[in-house]
């Protein structure tokens, strides 16, 4: 949590934000039907399936523009009109690419690009083992430089592999080729792991951690994700070159 | 005679889940794996229980409740380890433990403080079983009595009480939670008129939004940016020598005990505060009312014993309000509520009629619950204790796997995730902004309730809200909720306090009147 002051000024801008956001709960909940029919039932006020939208959007329209009203009592106009400022300055870009902040958008980036773009493309195994390295090696290496460099090489095979799924590729290789993004994203766990190991390969703690991160992001998945696909059978979000492989092995289908 | 076939029945209960091995299997290896939870810094109970949902999917209700309720007593007492050794709680709850053991730790106690906090952390789970097993009929059989009113106004006053008492800024920001909370709860179809709100054109929420990949998303994706970014770094733990249940020293201290498990008690029955909250207050009434308050803080063994007997009542207390209204304690027990409507029981009123021995068997799994728990604390604390080396770069990914397969393993839809990372995201603003995670949580889960009982009251009093004041419980859980609400504003506590000067002024006046006429005594 942020120190007393500094949540004084965001509080101002978060009741904003809040505020509005119970505005366009009460417009929305406007369009709903309040007194016509819908689905050939006869509406009243209190039967509306806008009534409890209309009450939750207009306290929290309410409660947000009294934390404003609080926030600016409490720091004044000169203080918000510098945070103002200061948002709008050049020192704000230095906050915007300070190390913390860039942890924060390694650990969002991984998420996002792991939950929106690999798991319903790519097998499920070959997503969390790709997640699970890129994912330890730059955080317990414990060094911004490397943290940075490693993560604006993950962002570039994120860029190809969207890429590669935007333009279609992965569904016109399919029938050519068996698991073609399975493959391709391998490829980059490859690329990645090489990549990782060029930046430790002169410190042997590092080295050390490298093989410790290595090792774990690739028994995890193999040891968490068999005990929901085979004993829970909870089919993974994308089957396809490891569950294939795994299936086999475990069905003795050989 | 009644009462005594409950009490066999209780113990015919125990005595079943105990005789198969499948289930003590489970009892013992969610024991281990909440005290790892609750040791490890950056892991809560709430998370544990929220990622052992999914694995409980393919089990009945009873072993699901065993494998929960024993990852939940085991997660609020493990984080006690990591206060006593290196003086960095594990979970919020075991804050105030910190204060105390650490210090004994450093004095070369840390095993008999352990010790201690083994033995009444499972004294309190069996204080709060008690109060579960002896209180719920009571409460269930008012509740039979609540209209839709009333209901209403029992989920309102949930989250308003949440937003008040957990926000750790200014309290509106705690109600702002528990309303975006009841927001959420508004997307997909209503369930009056099945017209679909807030769903943008997407089928996948027409069913509204899933319970549970909220709560992970919510209390996970934060917990493991915060650890990351901030470089959490574990310290060394302090050594400790051979672990003693310390009876001695509780039968000591039993007015202490019962005192601090009634705080928790009553604390978790509070719907959505949670064991955090139960372990400082019990600290401070234990300072008020010891011998040496000069103590506190320097290693007191009491302290540590009110603590860690208040944060594990809490257990049973959450359970009551859960088991008997269908409104979660704590956040640990709004996941619990999530996995008990995913095994098909519905928390209610209503639940001594579909399942008459679900709370018997709730409460008998809380007794072998903290069972397991003393027995595991005492043979393998030190064992347990390793966990504490490993570094967070190395557990924090794996518990972003588990949040993710965990989200969608229940329901097996991808869609889960896509709301999960959002929410988780938000949430992580929220958290940083000073907003409360758990009212946004009991928000979600008490949203559907508030909304069709508001909707079915006003139906049957023809939009009249007339009832609000002529039912008593209604009228009750207005007025508190007025208080509550008025309770923060400044103008109320000027009035309040003009209020009891001037009575206090009054009363002084009086016994100055009284005290300058002695010859009226004489008189008379």
């Amino acid at each position: 949590m942020m120190e007393k002051e500094k949540l004084r000024k965001a509080d101002f801008f978060s009741g904003i934000v809040i505020s509005l956001f119970g505005a366009w709960i009460v417009k929305e909940a406007f369009k709903m039907p309040m007194k016509d029919s819908w689905g050939g039932v006869q509406n009243v006020w209190f039967v509306s399936p806008a009534l409890f939208p209309l009450f939750v959007g207009g306290v929290i329209m309410i409660l947000g523009a009294i934390l404003s009203r609080t926030a600016w009592k409490n720091v004044g106009r000169r203080e918000i009109t510098r945070v103002v400022g200061w948002l709008l300055s050049r020192n704000n870009l230095e906050f915007l690419c300070s190390a913390p902040t860039i942890r924060y958008y390694a650990i969002v980036t991984l998420f996002l690009s792991f939950v929106y773009m690999n798991i319903p493309r790519i097998d499920f195994f070959v997503g969390s083992v790709l997640f699970l390295s890129v994912f330890i090696t730059m955080f317990y290496f414990d060094d911004d430089r490397i943290l940075k460099k490693l993560f604006f090489f993950y962002l570039g095979g994120v860029a190809v592999l969207l890429a590669y799924f935007a333009a279609g590729i992965d569904s016109s290789l399919e029938s050519t080729v068996p698991y073609p993004s399975d493959v391709l994203a391998l490829c980059f766990w490859a690329a990645y792991s090489l990549y990782a190991w060029a930046q430790v390969r002169r410190s042997p703690a590092l080295r050390k951690r490298y093989r410790t991160g290595m090792i774990i992001a690739l028994a995890a998945p193999f040891i968490v994700l068999p005990i929901f696909k085979y004993f829970l059978l909870v089919p993974m979000p994308t089957e396809g070159l490891v569950v294939a492989l795994l299936d086999k092995v475990w069905y003795l289908d050989f | 005679m009644v009462v005594l076939d409950r009490i066999v029945f209780y113990f015919q209960t125990v005595i079943q889940i105990a005789s198969d091995p499948m289930n003590l299997v489970i009892l013992f290896a969610s024991v281990i794996l909440g005290i790892v939870f609750g040791a490890m810094p950056g892991l809560t109970s709430t998370l544990g229980v929220a990622l052992l949902t999914a694995m409980t999917y393919g089990m009945g209700p009873a072993t699901a409740m065993v494998c929960l309720l024993a990852i939940y007593v085991g997660g609020t007492y493990g984080g006690s380890y990591s206060s006593i050794l290196i003086n960095i709680p594990g979970t919020a709850a075991s804050a105030a433990t910190a204060l105390d053991g650490y210090p004994l730790a450093c004095k070369g106690e840390g095993g008999r403080a352990i010790g201690l906090t083994t033995t009444t952390s499972a004294i309190g789970t069996v204080i709060s079983m008690l109060f579960l097993v002896s209180v719920s009929p009571v409460i269930s059989y008012f509740a039979l009595q609540f209209t839709s009113f009333e209901f209403f106004l029992l989920a309102f006053f949930g989250i308003l009480i949440s937003g008040t008492l957990t926000s750790p800024d200014l309290v509106i920001k705690g109600w702002i939670a528990g309303f975006l909370g009841l927001f959420m709860a508004c997307v997909g179809r209503d369930l009056l008129q099945f017209y679909p709100r807030f769903t943008f054109g997407f089928s996948e929420m027409d069913s509204g939004i899933e319970v549970v990949p909220v709560l992970i998303g919510a209390f996970g994706i934060p917990q493991i940016i915060q650890v990351l970014k901030e470089r959490f770094q574990i310290g060394e733990a302090q050594k400790f020598q051979r672990i003693l249940p310390e009876f001695g020293t509780v039968v000591r201290n039993i007015p202490n005990v019962v005192r601090s498990a009634l705080i928790g008690v009553g604390i978790g029955a509070v719907p959505g505060i949670g064991e955090d909250i139960a372990a400082w207050v019990s600290y401070g009434a234990a300072k008020n009312m010891s011998k040496h308050p000069e103590r506190f803080g320097k290693g007191e063994y009491a302290a540590v014993l009110a603590t860690e007997t208040a944060n594990n009542a809490c257990v049973g207390g959450a359970m009551i309000p859960l088991l008997n209204l269908g409104i979660p304690g704590s956040p640990p027990a709004a996941m619990l509520l999530g996995a008990l409507m995913l095994h098909g029981v519905t928390p209610g009123p209503m639940i001594t009629f579909e399942h008459p021995n679900f709370i018997i068997e709730v409460a008998a799994i809380l007794l072998l619950a903290s069972m397991s728990m003393w027995v595991v604390g005492m043979l393998l604390a030190k064992q347990v204790v390793k966990v504490l080396r490993i570094p967070p770069p190395l557990f924090m990914p794996i518990i972003g796997v588990l949040c993710i397969i965990g989200s969608y393993s229940l329901g097996i839809n991808v869609f889960n995730l896509y709301l999960m990372v959002p929410v988780g995201i938000v949430s992580y603003f929220l958290t940083e902004m000073g907003y409360p995670i758990a009212p946004l949580v009991i928000g979600v889960i008490l949203g559907p309730m508030a909304d069709e009982n508001l909707r079915r009251a006003l139906m049957v009093s023809q939009g009249s809200f007339l009832p609000i004041f002529t039912r008593p419980v209604s009228l009750l859980l207005f007025l508190i909720i007025v208080w509550t609400v008025v309770g923060q504003f400044r103008f109320f506590r000027r009035f309040k306090d003009r209020m009891v000067n001037r009575l206090l002024r009054r009363k002084s006046c009086e016994s100055d009147v009284e005290a300058s006429k002695p010859g009226e005594e004489l008189k008379s």
